[in-house]
């Protein structure tokens, strides 16, 4: 009798102990994720701004960003051209991660040489791929004067047409050595005997990546992708610092759209309707990526 | 398997690496030359090294007191990580009720960017009354899924076995997380440090949504704002690029084993 009472006390307080551990940590995550994505649904069919008492006008945001706001169609589509662009990335980082891999000396220098970029403050690598493209004073014009690529410097960062690839330029730049360290710790999962027992079959260098690398690769694929996606979507520094979302609404992308309704021309109702579209393309995204991984990327996120 | 030439995959790589570093060299060489950005042909070398542009930075802005702001929030940014993330961590590793519900939380939490939130964060940092302040700042980076996995996967790798024998020398649990745990994860608690640095330091659209007084500003804002006023025209925006990048990159390089297998690590457990 004493006994199993002292065990259930004892339970109880374990898991008192448990959830007082968790406690701070649930806390910071429903104050900073999950109620903002609630308050977002909400304001999102409010008209409601600092001053004024809050207003129900149901889909009318929506309606007016769907039908009456070429800014935000404009915004979609570069941000639906940044995330087109996370393959590239990736695809330059397989290629990177299966040199690196090879027993060549040196490789731990290439490997740091190449991360080095993404831990780095977004703002100052904006300031410095701002002035590489610049018209008259960027290493880039300089360079393609010199090789006589071109007659007259290109004005990347002011033209409609080059604005928004310098601007993906300079984040598959950044976000390079991140792929790379991903795929890398991925095709070390893979068992080297695979691919002695292929080559003993007969199977040539590209057989081998087609059948054993990539499919065995095939979850660090997704989540570079996601992280890539993500990543490149939100990158709102680089946006705001090297263009401004210019020339015109040429950069604007769906996060630097937000912070200018919401911060620039205080109207949070609207931005907040922006938001869940965009985190709904956000999801919806992530979701189709999953399927076509062959929806066992849930491997990724298992326990 | 047959060795095969090297020197094109040398060759390969070295080519890569130039276009990755080239951006620093350039930067660093007009900083330190006082060079005018304006000269055509740009030297590919520095000429006369002097320090006249790195003197300009400390006259034109108020360089120590962003370097504070930045530190301080940092710092408040580390030790909330670290203290949290390991309760979270070690908690997610006992067997409990609701502990799928806790585990879905935290990784979908992972999927919820902070910039698709900015709008209620600054209307609830509003309401605690933390606007401009440094614990407002810090705040919203309390606490990161990625390391409360690295955390949890650190302590599932302590053995059964040796957690037992504490227990059966009499050790109480407090001590064991004291004394057994916490110092055989020593190196999530080195992830968690880097990865909190490096995030609170670069972080620039929170502190521009937050503050409001010039004081408060932090490094990237006074960058971003160093170069409103500026334009690209002076060699000086450059020299600031540099102090600014220095501390994150002294760090990385110091630490880079701990960094890299975090994030690997982080993103595979979570």
């Amino acid at each position: 009798m004493r006994v199993s009472g002292l065990a259930l006390r004892k339970s109880t307080r374990r898991a008192i102990l448990i959830w007082a551990f968790l406690a701070p940590s649930l806390l910071i995550f429903l104050l900073y994720r999950i109620l903002p994505l609630a308050w977002n649904v909400v304001l999102s069919f409010q008209a409601w701004s600092p001053m004024k008492p809050a207003v129900f006008i149901g889909l009318d945001n929506y309606q007016e960003m769907l039908f009456d706001d070429d800014v935000f169609w404009q915004a979609l589509w570069n941000t639906f051209g940044i995330i087109a662009s996370a393959p590239i990335g990736i695809a330059i980082a397989l290629g990177l991660a299966l040199l690196v891999d090879s027993n060549i000396r040196g490789r731990d220098v290439y490997r740091t040489i190449i991360f080095l970029s993404y831990p780095l403050m977004t703002v100052a690598v904006a300031i410095i791929w701002r002035w590489m493209f610049d018209e008259r004073v960027g290493l880039i014009n300089y360079v393609a004067r010199a090789a006589h690529l071109v007659d007259k410097p290109i004005p990347f960062l002011n033209s409609f047409t080059w604005a928004l690839p310098s601007v993906i330029a300079a984040n598959i730049w950044q976000m390079l050595g991140f792929y790379m360290v991903i795929i890398l710790s991925g095709l070390q999962t893979i068992p080297g005997n695979l691919y002695e027992a292929a080559g003993i079959d007969g199977a040539n260098a590209f057989h081998r990546f087609i059948r054993i690398t990539v499919p065995l690769l095939r979850p660090s694929l997704f989540l570079c992708f996601v992280i890539g996606m993500l990543n490149s979507v939100t990158s709102f520094d680089l946006v705001y610092v090297m263009t401004g979302g210019g020339p015109g609404r040429a950069t604007e992308i769906l996060v630097t759209y937000i912070y200018k309704l919401g911060f620039n021309q205080t109207r949070f109702d609207y931005a907040a309707a922006v938001t869940v579209t965009f985190f709904i393309l956000l999801l919806g995204i992530t979701f189709l990526a999953n399927r076509l991984s062959g929806g066992n990327a849930g491997a990724v996120e298992r326990d | 398997m047959r060795q095969r030439r090297t020197w094109p995959v040398h060759a390969a790589l070295t080519a890569v690496s130039a276009v990755m570093l080239l951006p620093f060299y350039w930067v660093l060489k007009t900083s330190i030359s006082g060079e005018n950005i304006f000269a055509y042909p740009p030297s590919i070398v520095p000429h006369g090294a002097n320090p006249f542009y790195y003197i300009d930075v400390w006259y034109a802005i108020p360089f120590a007191r962003y370097f504070a702001n930045s530190v301080v929030v940092s710092a408040i940014t580390i030790a909330a990580n670290v203290v949290l993330n390991a309760m979270a961590g070690y908690a997610l590793t006992q067997r409990f009720r609701g502990k799928k519900l806790v585990l879905l939380l935290f990784l979908s939490c992972m999927m919820i960017p902070f910039q698709a939130t900015i709008i209620p964060a600054y209307l609830i940092t509003g309401r605690l009354g933390l606007l401009d302040s440094y614990l407002g700042l810090s705040l919203p980076l309390f606490s990161t899924s990625i390391c409360i996995f690295v955390y949890k996967a650190s302590f599932d790798a302590v053995p059964r076995s040796l957690i037992d024998a504490a227990r059966v020398d009499g050790l109480s649990q407090w001590t064991i997380i004291w004394r057994v745990m916490i110092p055989l994860a020593r190196s999530a608690t080195a992830t968690n440090v880097i990865l909190s640095f490096i995030w609170s330091w670069n972080n620039f659209m929170w502190p521009l949504i937050v503050t409001r007084s010039p004081d408060m500003q932090t490094l990237p804002l006074g960058l971003a704002r160093f170069l409103s006023y500026q334009e690209d025209s002076t060699g000086a925006l450059y020299a600031f690029c540099i102090m600014v990048l220095a501390p994150g990159l002294l760090l990385f390089l110091m630490a880079q084993k701990e960094f890299v297998q975090g994030l690997a690590a982080g993103a595979t457990k979570g």
